[in-house]
């Protein structure tokens, strides 16, 4: 059957379909090879990009399996190789938690690259708002003086500062199996079939080319925070938050294998003004980041060893401490939080005994830091409720039948793998070599 | 980031003398051309410190008219992390400055003197004259003759520089024909109008690495008004860090060896071996620049122990220590920080504190009188 059948579509509308088709296929091809396109596209792109996107609600839902992306910061070399790692678009679907934009030398390519993926794919692809998709931001960090090196004029900025504030401001991933699935990243050669099986297994941590730096069975998992490769010993700051088997926190996670408790994706984290997702919903998010309130501080603000809520060191955002979260994900039938925001040299961070996550996807952050980066895939369950199209309105989830009341507290977590990865290599980035690549005090 | 936009102040002005026969005699490279162009790499790193001075000051972070005389055009805006980082490293070295010229208040009053190894386009005498601080100082320079020639001309081109408070002038002091392999350019400086029309501020056209090992630089009177008895502040702001450590512990052992009571401020890089700092070491060689001494001087301890060595112990003094990142968090007044965030806000703090945490002003003394403030310091 042919599309035109299948949409019993009217030819000439067929046709025109088609064509739009080829030009998008065009633009990203173009994109892809970190070659900015004509403002005429830009703004054609940025137009189709906010017809969709305002469709979406604040919260948009997602159904696994997804990967889950933090910061990007303009290094579209190091993008092309999370897409390496991770598997392509549209084989695999992904959400990218903000910050495409500022500090590295193509914000502007990585950027337009995506909201191409996100027009061409909008149930694949998922674009929320970070604190630097904002007209402020961008012109202290660099977007602003990239688009206008590139153009000539401050137009092209204009138009993706009008697509930043119909960004989403958070998404909730739902059915996402507490087992670990199959995956369009790379995975290594199937003869390694040493590995115990998937059932069991929390986390799995994977290197650039899919091999397994280590797994982690359910219950050990939550022996705090698991990050890096380098810090995954009993020494690891996380382990603060008690042994294994210790942690008490009202969660009696279930058993394997079955759907998980959601996962709602923001770029920074929550606010004293939001103790409820609908409350997010609510907001009027078509508007610049403002400087306080509860939109501000879910692109700005920080999990930390505190307390209850405290002074963001940033100047926007709140510090909000493990009993903040364990509260806010009990009361919204979460099983975590992920979020990106923050610098964390091994890609990612678990925090809470495992109750939010930060995602790091800027390796070697600004061509200085070091950092390797990371990406999150949650993998489908396999009881059907993937089959649950993804919608990108204001869904009730408890509506959705994706869990009982009774349910509440026995919500298990996603089983999280973990892919880290490495700077592209400095020669494929196409700099010229001359150029210093960071500043250093001198 | 923004460096590469910005044109290389020495390279453009300093015309033909910067090249042909300036490879001799120093620090025993036999390259020439590498050599020489390895130095004009060092060399541009002043341009870098200049503006990113200028950035701080264009935005408010610190106080200094003279900022932009140093940097063609309009400069380039730094990151906020770069300027806060200028800021911090600017503070912290007025505090040790101003509370070893304290001490000037004392009847009659005592003479001082600050010599700062590599100072570049560095405007620090400047503002301390427009801060009527420099009564009673007297105040050196060096650096690589091309960095002093354009200093040079800079001051005596602008009369905001070269006018002072009125009570100076620009003199021009010929090398002398005795010293076969010195440098040609001439040492520059002010001289006070009045009285014994001493020097009061000095430029000294040298490269340092020779220093230590040259026949013709035995004496502290090789160099135009360096005095040996007074209390005297050797401050390297980025400038020892590029040579080789030897040579540097050398160059630091010279004046030792010839001033008794002497201090040191050392502001560098430290901690080489975290990613952060392997990133920094191969980021600054691509630029063809390396700064041996943070191989191996790689923490505050590595630092301070350095300082023992030389002679600045706690026994015949003291010495103490700081990373930029304690140094915003300890010494800039929360009054003060709350002014400087409001400038640009700084959304990077992670980044900030990895970066801050990778620099560190460490200084010393030794010699009875003329530290008591410092001592407070700690
Ligand atoms: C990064 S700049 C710092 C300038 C100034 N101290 C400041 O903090 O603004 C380093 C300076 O050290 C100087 N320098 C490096 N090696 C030197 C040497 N062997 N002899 C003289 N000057 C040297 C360079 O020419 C440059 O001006």
């Amino acid at each position: 059957m042919s599309d035109l059948d299948r949409y019993k579509l009217h030819p000439a509308t067929f046709l025109e379909l088609k064509l739009r088709m080829n030009y998008q296929h065009r633009a990203i091809a173009q994109l892809r090879a970190c070659r900015p396109i004509p403002e005429a596209q830009v703004r054609e792109l940025c137009h189709k990009a906010r017809e969709l996107l305002i469709e979406e609600g604040n919260v948009v839902t997602v159904t696994a399996p997804v990967t889950i992306c933090g910061d990007i910061h303009g290094q579209f070399h190091d993008l092309m190789e999370l897409f390496r790692v991770g598997g392509d678009v549209p084989d695999t679907n992904y959400l990218f938690m903000g910050d495409f934009v500022d500090r590295g030398f193509y914000s502007l390519e990585s950027f337009l690259l995506l909201l191409c993926l996100k027009v061409r794919y909008p149930d694949r692809m998922t674009l929320i708002r970070g604190n630097h998709e904002s007209r402020q931001i961008t012109t202290v960090y660099g977007f602003y003086d990239e688009c206008l090196r590139k153009y000539g004029s401050a137009n092209v900025w204009r138009y993706c500062c009008e697509v930043f504030d119909y960004l989403a401001l958070g998404a909730i991933v739902l059915g996402a199996s507490t087992s670990l699935g199959e995956s369009k990243g790379l995975m290594p050669e199937k003869s390694s079939s040493t590995q115990p099986d998937d059932e069991g297994i929390e986390i799995e941590l994977l290197n650039h080319t899919g091999g397994v730096i280590d797994r982690f069975p359910r219950g050990q998992a939550r022996n705090g925070a698991r990050s890096s490769p380098s810090t995954k010993s009993s020494s690891s700051p996380a382990a603060k938050t008690g042994p294994p088997g210790t942690a008490a926190s009202g969660y009696s996670r279930g058993s394997v294998g079955n759907t998980s408790g959601a996962v709602l994706c923001v770029h920074g984290g929550l606010s004293p003004l939001i103790d409820g997702i609908d409350k997010i919903r609510l907001l009027d998010r078509k508007q610049e980041v403002p400087h306080d309130g509860a939109m501000c501080d879910l692109l700005w603000s920080d999990p930390d060893e505190i307390d209850g809520w405290g002074l963001s060191p940033r100047g926007a955002g709140f510090l909000f401490g493990a009993d903040i979260v364990k509260v806010f994900n009990h009361a919204n039938d979460l099983s975590m939080i992920a979020r990106a925001h923050q610098l964390v040299m091994e890609g990612f961070k678990e925090m809470f005994d495992n109750s939010i996550v930060t995602v790091w996807s800027a390796p070697n952050y600004c061509y200085r830091c070091g950092n390797i980066a990371a990406i999150l895939e949650l993998s489908e369950d396999g009881s059907g409720e993937s089959m649950l199209a993804r919608s990108n309105g204001e869904v009730n989830r408890s509506d959705g039948g994706v869990m009982k009341p009774s349910d509440r507290v026995l919500l298990a977590g996603p089983a999280r793998r973990y892919r880290v990865f490495q700077a592209a290599p400095q020669d494929s980035r196409g700099m010229p070599a001359k150029k210093p690549v960071a500043d250093y005090f001198l | 980031m923004s460096a590469p936009q910005i044109p290389n102040l020495l390279a453009s002005r300093g015309g033909p003398r910067s090249r042909g026969g300036r490879g001799r005699g120093r620090g025993g490279g036999s390259t020439h051309t590498t050599q020489n162009r390895k130095d004009l790499d060092i060399q541009s790193t002043d341009t870098d410190a200049a503006v990113s001075r200028l950035s701080a000051v264009s935005l408010g972070y610190i106080n200094d008219p003279y900022a932009a005389y140093f940097v063609n055009g309009a400069g380039t805006r730094r990151l906020p992390i770069i300027n806060r980082g200028t800021y911090t490293r600017t503070t912290a070295l007025d505090i040790l400055i101003n509370a070893f010229l304290s001490e000037s208040n004392d009847t009659p009053p005592q003479k001082r003197q600050i010599i700062s190894l590599g100072a570049g386009t560095d405007t620090r005498y400047f503002r301390l004259r427009a801060q009527n601080k420099h009564r009673n100082l007297i105040y050196h320079e060096f650096d690589f003759p091309t960095v002093c020639t354009t200093k040079s001309r800079i001051v005596s081109s602008n009369e905001a520089l070269s006018k002072g408070d009125g009570n100076a002038t620009m003199f021009v002091e010929p090398t002398k024909p005795t010293e076969p392999d010195s440098d040609p350019e001439p040492e520059w400086g002010f001289r006070a109008r009045d009285g014994e029309s001493e020097t009061i501020y000095c430029c000294h056209p040298l490269d340092l690495r020779r220093l230590p090992y040259s026949p013709s630089m035995k004496e502290l009177n090789s160099f135009h008004g360096i005095q040996s008895d007074i209390p005297t502040l050797l401050i390297s702001e980025c400038c020892l860090c590029y040579l080789e450590v030897d040579n540097a512990r050398d160059v630091v052992k010279w004046f030792a060896n010839r001033i008794p009571s002497l201090g040191i401020i050392l502001y560098e890089p430290i901690g080489v071996d975290s990613p952060f700092g392997q990133m920094m070491v191969a980021n600054l060689a691509a630029r063809n620049i390396t700064m041996p001494t943070v191989k191996v001087y790689k923490n505050l301890r590595d630092q301070k122990d350095r300082l023992s060595e030389m002679g600045f112990t706690d026994s015949d003094g003291g010495q103490g220590g700081e990373t930029i990142e304690r140094i915003w968090d300890q010494w800039v007044s929360s009054e003060e920080k709350e002014r400087v965030d409001s400038l640009e806000g700084l959304d990077e703090v992670e980044e900030w504190q990895m970066l801050a945490r990778h620099y560190a002003v460490v200084w010393g003394w030794r010699g009875s009188s003329g530290w008591e403030s410092w001592k407070e310091l700690l």
